[in-house]
């Protein structure tokens, strides 16, 4: 009889299993549609943004942060995981591939400066895997501009310091639900959006830039690399939530299939303990006659 | 005849409504914009946007720095937050406003610690931004 109670106990584990797995997929669910919501919510800024770029560029087309050094003599890489794990190969995927482009940057002789957001890939990073990591913050509960325009600053600081000559994002990029593929981003020097498309319409009157362009340019190019790192921010954010939701459904799915299982061997063995008793019961009763 | 004036932050559009006329904080001084104004461009400082509606009633809203582009019938506002009066909580924004006074008062006798300086100065900027727009809607 010890099986059997041993069969019962595994399966209500598995169903208290079940129940977590089920529960965590319901809330990624709603935290994901809240995500898309956000990267909905931030489009048109990026998108007026660009346009204003554009205006202000083709009038002045100069700005530190767009220099283009010859040497790179140091790399800072941007890692954007999420604080949490059980979510599939989402953050080993980023980490994966910020491996790969720290060895090639180190192959080609660059140091290697890493800032990162993200608890999983401050954890990762922590040895000495990689290049000195410079800052590392977790990606919190809700993204917002401010943390996203704390990380534009210190690296646009760092950057027209010449600590570092190059910025490259490294984050998962939300395309769908099964699919977050590992995107990699030049963030500094900025490229500046291009316009030759829009000059070709140009036959409007131009905008009256106060004071200057080159000023408003001054203030306008940080701005638009906050945006950039908004965005992954954003995208990281829908992505976490998206595989931590399809990876909740797959365990969810597994669970079920064990209980099934389980229930089966549990049955034949309940089905083989009364057998035995009847024949038992039996032979007792032929005995007597 | 109207103006269109849309206010966009990153969080989303905070404003889109036709208005009479509409006063922003501009990097070099206020300036007021009504119909048919001049197409131009201009970056803005934090501070607080008068906006008379349609009906002739004042709307106040406090906007952080970010651009201005205006064109005959339209005015887009681009800023990181931008909140309007009735939304300020106001015993927060005092909190936060006094809170800020004080870690930069203490900031001062430190070195190097222009960063945090640098950020707990705009927080303040913020606070106070918000204390005179709400001081401006109930005034």
């Amino acid at each position: 009889m010890a099986i059997l109670s041993d069969i019962k106990r595994r399966i209500t584990s598995i169903q208290s299993t079940q129940k977590i797995t089920s529960a965590m997929k319901m809330v990624s669910a709603a935290k994901l549609r809240r995500a898309q919501e956000a990267i909905e919510a931030a489009r048109p800024y990026a998108q007026r943004m660009r346009e204003t770029l554009e205006e202000v560029g083709s009038a002045e087309a100069s700005h530190p942060l767009f220099e283009q050094r010859e040497e790179i003599k140091r790399v800072g890489i941007l890692v954007i995981t999420s604080d949490r794990g059980l979510a599939g190969a989402y953050n080993s995927q980023v980490l994966k591939a910020t491996e790969g482009l720290i060895a090639k940057k180190r192959r080609a002789g660059s140091e290697i400066s890493l800032t990162i957001v993200g608890k999983k890939a401050a954890d990762y990073f922590k040895g000495d895997r990689g290049g000195s990591v410079k800052t590392a913050r977790p990606v919190g509960p809700k993204v917002n501009y401010v943390e996203a325009k704390q990380v534009a600053s210190s690296l646009i600081e760092a950057f027209e310091d010449g600590e570092i000559d190059q910025v490259i994002i490294v984050h998962n990029e939300f395309l769908s639900m099964i699919a977050q593929p590992v995107k990699l981003v030049s963030l500094l020097p900025f490229v500046p959006p291009n316009d030759e498309g829009a000059e070709a319409e140009t036959d409007q009157a131009p905008y009256e830039v106060e004071p200057d362009a080159a000023r408003l340019l001054k203030v306008l190019v940080p701005k638009a690399v906050e945006v950039e790192v908004f965005r992954a921010l954003l995208e990281n954010q829908a992505g976490e939530h998206a595989a931590r939701m399809t990876a909740m459904e797959n365990a969810t799915k597994n669970t079920e299939e064990l209980i099934e299982n389980l229930t089966l061997e549990y049955n034949r063995a309940r089905q083989a303990a009364i057998t035995s008793e009847l024949v038992e019961i039996i032979t007792g009763a032929q005995a007597l006659e | 005849m109207s103006l269109d004036l849309i206010v966009v932050t990153p969080q989303g559009e905070s404003f889109a409504e036709a208005v009479e006329q509409v006063v922003l904080p501009g990097a070099e001084g206020d300036f007021g914009v009504l119909e048919n104004h001049e197409k131009f461009l201009t970056a803005l400082k934090p501070g607080p946007v008068e906006i008379r509606l349609l009906d002739g009633t004042t709307e106040w809203a406090a906007i952080s720095d970010g651009f201005a582009q205006v064109t005959a019938n339209q005015v887009v506002v681009l800023v990181d937050e931008c909140f309007k009066a009735h939304e300020i909580d106001i015993e927060h924004a005092q909190h936060t406003h006094a809170e800020a006074e004080r870690e930069l008062a203490e900031l001062m006798n430190e070195l190097n610690s222009e960063e945090t300086r640098a950020e707990v100065e705009s927080t303040m900027v913020r606070a106070s931004v918000m204390i005179e727009t709400h001081s401006r809607h109930h005034g």
